[in-house]
């Protein structure tokens, strides 16, 4: 509750973070409602079987943004084709961050030893070259699942995570008020969740917030190169038939113009809410801006 | 009643880098005991950097020494069974230097208070705990309607600082290890400071060790000084036999250090409180005013 209030708080200090988080909500209301609005744009039939309607229609009344190559609609498949990309940005950006949080407070909470290792380990994952890695991994796993994908994509994004959380726990453990807290009686695991957890609360959701986007485009970069989860259909994939199938040329500009303008508004929303968490992330600025 | 507080040989030792053996001793070989009754006033006086610091983290159990050992009621404080430990934490209260840091930004002030009363059971509810808290907070010479509910940059050094002061009240430990707990206010404040100490050793039995590196709060404290120089204690004694009589060279560098060394010249009269109230930056902080001073 009183988490909630402060929450709340921060986001009234910030425009930016304010603004970032609208627009999130509204790209991620779309998705969750995506199977009715894809319903409703169906009309008792299902837009995103193939050859439901005419190939390469041009933006209609009936079809807003046209028909691909297969006679689906596009408008249809960009919504749900939105939902899987966040749902993928979700599934990335929780593992990572959890990942990332707990290594980060166990290494720089309890240091000596237990740091050396688990710094060590996440400095050479963050050395090694991701993307490749990435592509190697699914050309290797044929037919991997949306879910799997998402776990592939954590494996590389957390150490990012977990370097910046834990230089913050570093800086934050020799604090006064955790010296007050331990002659409190306080245990170790209060004292992360009561006295760091909170104010490190923008770093996690700054770590959140960028796995979350190297998810969705790392998703989009192997669509991209044919390389995608079976079975579902992405922005990136539908990006990728444009350009295939030179969707341009034909006229179809909404199926490429549509994805990348909504990839680029999910990518300024995200970074968005970074910049506004590191901007109000500041007890003086809170001071300012009244409680 | 445990009654004493005492450090045997006390060593502290910290890796570094640059240095010629790979590790600074911060405390060498430090011994010395605190005893509850009757109350005293112990000062410990040294330059920055002289081990002052991390003496109290060794004393308050927040810094294992290297070698030596801290022994409460005879007993060392790291091997000390769950009662005992209890009876420990209660009783050994410290108050820090940085009257800001001390206070989680992110809550209200009141939470040290509420925390205090939670985890040593000195209340089993709501409403006589704040009676409790609201004592403490008025035997600081603080309102508690000016300080309840605030964050703690809405309020001055001075007034944070009492907050901690109200926590030891509520808590009565036997021992108070104060680092440097004036040394961040200004100077009718921090008169202010002194005098609430003096008070709960004279009502409340209160042992205090007295850490500084001004030697005007140590001759208005009085009781016993303890002269500290690179993790060495090198003199002691009553406070003013040590600063009309120093016998160590280091001593007599730090008399000779301050512009008006005479003990007599030390404050003698007690600033009423009506009067502090006003000389103390007491006003709360309005914080939606633009130009407001921010700490
Ligand atoms: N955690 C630590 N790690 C390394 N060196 C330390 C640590 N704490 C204190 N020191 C060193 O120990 C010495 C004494 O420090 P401190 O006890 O803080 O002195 P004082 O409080 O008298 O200013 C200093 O040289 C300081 O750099
Ligand atoms: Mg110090």
């Amino acid at each position: 509750m009183r988490l909630l209030t402060a929450v709340l708080r921060t986001i009234r200090n910030s425009r930016r973070l304010a603004t970032g988080l609208i627009v999130l909500a509204v790209l991620i209301l779309v998705a969750l409602f995506s199977p009715l609005i894809v319903k409703a744009i169906g009309g008792g039939q299902d837009p995103i079987e193939l050859a439901a309607y005419d190939k390469w229609q041009v933006p209609s009344p009936q079809h807003l943004l046209g028909t691909d190559q297969f006679g689906r609609d596009v408008l249809a498949m960009v919504v749900k084709a939105l939902s899987v990309s966040l749902q993928i940005g979700a599934i990335a950006g929780v593992i990572s961050t959890v990942a990332g949080v707990i290594v980060a407070f166990v290494a720089g909470y309890k240091g000596g030893w237990i740091d050396n290792v688990l710094s060590t380990f996440t400095g050479i994952l963050l050395v090694i070259p991701t993307f490749p890695l990435l592509i190697a991994l699914s050309a290797y796993a044929k037919n991997v699942s949306l879910f799997q994908v998402g776990v592939m994509i954590s494996i590389f994004s957390w150490p990012f995570a977990a370097k910046t959380i834990r230089s913050q726990v570093l800086s934050l453990r020799t604090r006064p008020y955790v010296d007050l807290a331990r002659v409190s009686k306080a245990r170790d695991i209060e004292i992360i969740v009561t006295e760091l957890l909170p104010n490190l609360l923008p770093f996690i959701g700054v770590g959140f917030a960028s796995s979350a986007l190297g998810a969705i485009f790392g998703l989009v970069g192997l669509e991209i190169i044919g390389l995608g989860p079976g079975g579902v259909i992405d922005l990136g994939q539908i990006i990728f038939n444009a350009i295939g199938t030179g969707a341009l040329t034909l006229g179809a500009w909404p199926m490429f113009v549509v994805p990348i303008a909504l990839l680029t508004l999910l990518f300024a929303a995200l970074n968005m809410v970074n910049i506004g968490l590191e901007e109000v992330y500041n007890p003086r600025l809170r001071g300012v801006a009244g409680e | 009643m445990k009654s004493e507080l005492e450090l045997r040989g006390v060593q502290q030792r910290f890796h570094a880098r640059g240095v010629a053996d790979g590790y600074v001793t911060a405390v060498d070989d430090v011994s010395f005991s605190l005893l509850a009754s009757p109350p005293q006033i112990v000062s410990l006086v040294g330059q920055s950097g002289s081990g002052k610091s991390t003496i109290a983290r060794n004393v308050l159990g927040l810094q294992k020494p290297t070698a030596g050992s801290v022994l409460y009621g005879g007993k060392d404080i790291f091997k000390l069974s769950r009662s005992e430990y209890d009876a420990y934490r209660r009783d050994v209260q410290p108050v820090f230097q940085d009257p800001y840091a001390i206070f989680n930004p992110f809550y209200r002030v009141d939470r040290v208070l509420w925390k205090a009363v939670k985890k040593f059971k000195l209340a089993d509810t709501r409403a006589k705990g704040l009676q409790l808290i609201e004592e403490s907070l008025q035997a600081v010479r603080l309102e508690p309607e000016n300080v309840l509910g605030r964050y703690p940059h809405q309020l001055s050094g001075g007034q944070r600082q009492r907050i901690m002061l109200a926590r030891v009240h509520m808590l009565r430990p036997s021992f108070i290890i104060a680092d440097e707990p004036v040394s961040m206010l200004d100077a009718q404040v921090r008169r202010h400071f002194l005098d609430i100490l003096l008070d709960f050793q004279r009502e409340h039995g209160m042992t205090t060790l007295f850490i500084t590196h001004d030697l005007s709060t140590v001759y208005y404290l009085g009781g016993e000084v303890m002269v500290i120089t690179k993790g060495q204690i090198v003199e002691r004694g009553p406070v003013a036999t040590v600063m009309h009589e120093p016998t160590h060279p280091y001593t007599k560098l730090l008399l000779d250090s301050i512009p008006s060394p005479d003990p007599d010249q030390r404050w003698t009269t007690r600033i009423q409180v009506d009067e502090l109230e006003r000389l103390d930056d007491n006003t709360p902080v309005d914080a939606t005013k633009p130009e407001a001073p921010i700490i």
